[in-house]
């Protein structure tokens, strides 16, 4: 059973305009503690702004987030502090071996000798003989496993990935959702993730969230939104609703040429 | 039914957790200089060109033995150590932060519990390393090269040292929030300024010697009263008092303004969505 107490992100009629187009229009998005959803849409569908706006980097034009009972918008840090972010495109910082750009997010976290979550985290995804190399040194797949691992050092209450398993190998994606799943087991983490990849919506996701033209349009379980769509799975779902949302830009660049 | 995540052993109090960002932060950029030897000509070799070039002026113009020769000479060599106090300090903080552009670092930085005031405190706080390693080298090089020990100047040094930190640090947040509002074009400015805050500071010289239109605007500068004040101490005539009360307020009403322009564009830093030049 879950309550109120248990909601670890709250977001409420977040709206976001940039140049006369509106990105995010009066999205309302909760995560329960332990839940794992995954925010889907096609590209332009408003998917990072939304994830941006969540993490605090992007302020929105209306609506309010709150984390972990904070208000992102009067206490960032406090609210921050429940919140691990990774995303594939984002660099290690350089010129630092992994050991000790673990240690210097571990800090900012706030944990003072984050040795032993460090060790845990590098355990988790089977990457311990990374520690010394430097940032430089590593593939992708790596950079990734260790931005997720920098994310969960401090064993947030909410955990937002953007896109966790873009351009990974078979088996690195498979350490990066066995691992997402552990730590979901493990921590009671929430788990707000984007993806493209619909089979690994499908294998860690419990709920979806789909985005199209800036707006919630289906929201359930992934049998529950393939059903409603008369699809046999999110992938025709998501085939369908891409189609749609080109549509609606077409004709949106028609009213306004 | 789920459980709370177990609890890590996290700092418990706001100003330990503060203090140790602050640490990471600073060691963050100890490591950047630490695998970058070659930041290191901007703390150690070009200090100690500049001492150099104007240690060999300062020989030159006092040659004569007379005594505005001799009084120039000691004006050019204790001025020059002194600007690289302000130069350094605000190389240090500007390029600290356009270190994290580079790298595009600073989404990372963003999403984490670390306060803009924090950041700032912890570059700055390696600053300091920078700036003792640089006007170091020009002490030590201005001593052993031109036999003019800084130290001479007396204790009179330290107000006015910190008031060239302060304004060196009140200029590089002017520069962050320029590069936070215009993007990488703004980078120039980080250097770009000291140039244009040199000549009108009156390091060298009284600024009366500026031509007559440039006074007003060199007379509102904090860095100039600094100046005259380093000046009255070469001249054996004690540390002006009323220059450096006017310097110490300059620079606290130019730092309370950077600061408010830094907030404002960081406001409308997130307000546009400019993260996405960074990602």
């Amino acid at each position: 059973m879950t309550g109120e107490t248990d909601v670890v992100l709250r977001a409420s009629g977040l709206v976001k305009e940039y140049r006369r187009t509106r990105a995010v229009d009066g999205i309302d998005l909760e995560v329960r503690a332990g839940e794992r959803v995954a925010l889907l849409g096609p590209n332009g569908a408003g998917k990072t702004t939304t994830l941006l706006m969540l993490l605090g980097v992007v302020s929105p034009d209306a609506g309010t987030v709150e984390i972990g009972g904070h208000r992102l918008d009067r206490h960032r840090s406090r609210a921050a502090e429940n919140v691990g972010f990774a995303a594939g495109y984002l660099p290690l910082t350089e010129r630092m071996r992994v050991r000790e750009y673990l240690k210097l997010f571990g800090q900012l976290y706030g944990i003072a000798d984050p040795t032993a979550a460090i060790e845990e985290g590098l355990e988790r995804f089977r990457i311990s003989h990374l520690a010394e190399a430097m940032g430089t040194e590593l593939s992708s797949g790596q950079r990734t496993l260790i931005g997720i691992v920098r994310a969960t050092l401090h064993k947030p209450r909410l955990l937002i990935l953007d896109e966790p398993t873009a351009s990974l190998d078979p088996d690195v994606a498979r350490r990066v959702r066995n691992g997402l799943l552990d730590l979901s087991a493990t921590n009671a983490s929430g788990l707000l993730m984007t993806s493209h990849d619909m089979g690994d919506v499908e294998r860690v996701c419990e709920r979806v969230v789909f985005l199209s033209n800036g707006r919630v349009v289906a929201n359930g379980t992934p049998r529950e939104i393939a059903a409603a769509y008369g699809r046999g799975d999110l992938e025709g779902v998501f085939l369908h609703l891409a189609e749609t949302h080109d549509n609606i830009a077409a004709a949106q660049q028609t009213d306004h040429p | 039914m789920t459980t709370a995540p177990e609890a890590v052993e996290a700092v418990a109090s706001p100003a330990a957790r503060s203090w140790l960002r602050i640490r990471a932060v600073a060691r963050r950029h100890a490591y950047v200089l630490w695998r970058s030897p070659h930041r290191l000509f901007d703390v150690t070799l070009w200090p100690l060109v500049d001492v150099m070039l104007f240690g060999s002026l300062a020989k030159f113009v006092g040659d004569g033995h007379t005594s505005r020769g001799t009084h120039a000479a000691a004006y050019l060599i204790a001025g020059i150590v002194l600007w690289h106090v302000i130069y350094q300090s605000q190389i240090a903080l500007s390029t600290g932060f356009l270190e994290e552009t580079w790298t595009r670092n600073i989404l990372n930085l963003m999403v984490t519990p670390l306060r803009e005031v924090e950041y700032v405190a912890g570059v700055a706080l390696f600053g300091f390393v920078k700036l003792a390693i640089g006007v170091g080298v020009m002490v030590l090089g201005a001593l052993v090269f031109f036999s003019f020990d800084t130290s001479s100047l007396g204790f009179g040094l330290v107000p006015i040292v910190a008031v060239l930190l302060v304004v060196g640090w009140a200029i590089s947040l002017l520069v962050i929030g320029l590069v936070l509002r215009f993007g990488s074009g703004a980078e120039a400015l980080a250097w770009g300024v000291m140039f244009v805050l040199m000549p009108l500071s009156g390091v060298f010289y009284p600024v009366d010697n500026l031509p007559a239109v440039m006074r007003p605007l060199a007379r509102i500068l904090p860095t100039t009263h600094a100046f005259e004040a380093l000046r009255s101490l070469v001249d054996n005539r004690g540390l002006d008092w009323g220059q450096v009360m006017i310097a110490a307020i300059g620079s606290i009403v130019l730092l309370a303004l950077s600061l408010w322009f830094l907030v404002v564009m960081l406001a409308r830093f997130r307000k546009r969505g400019y993260i996405t030049r960074y990602t």
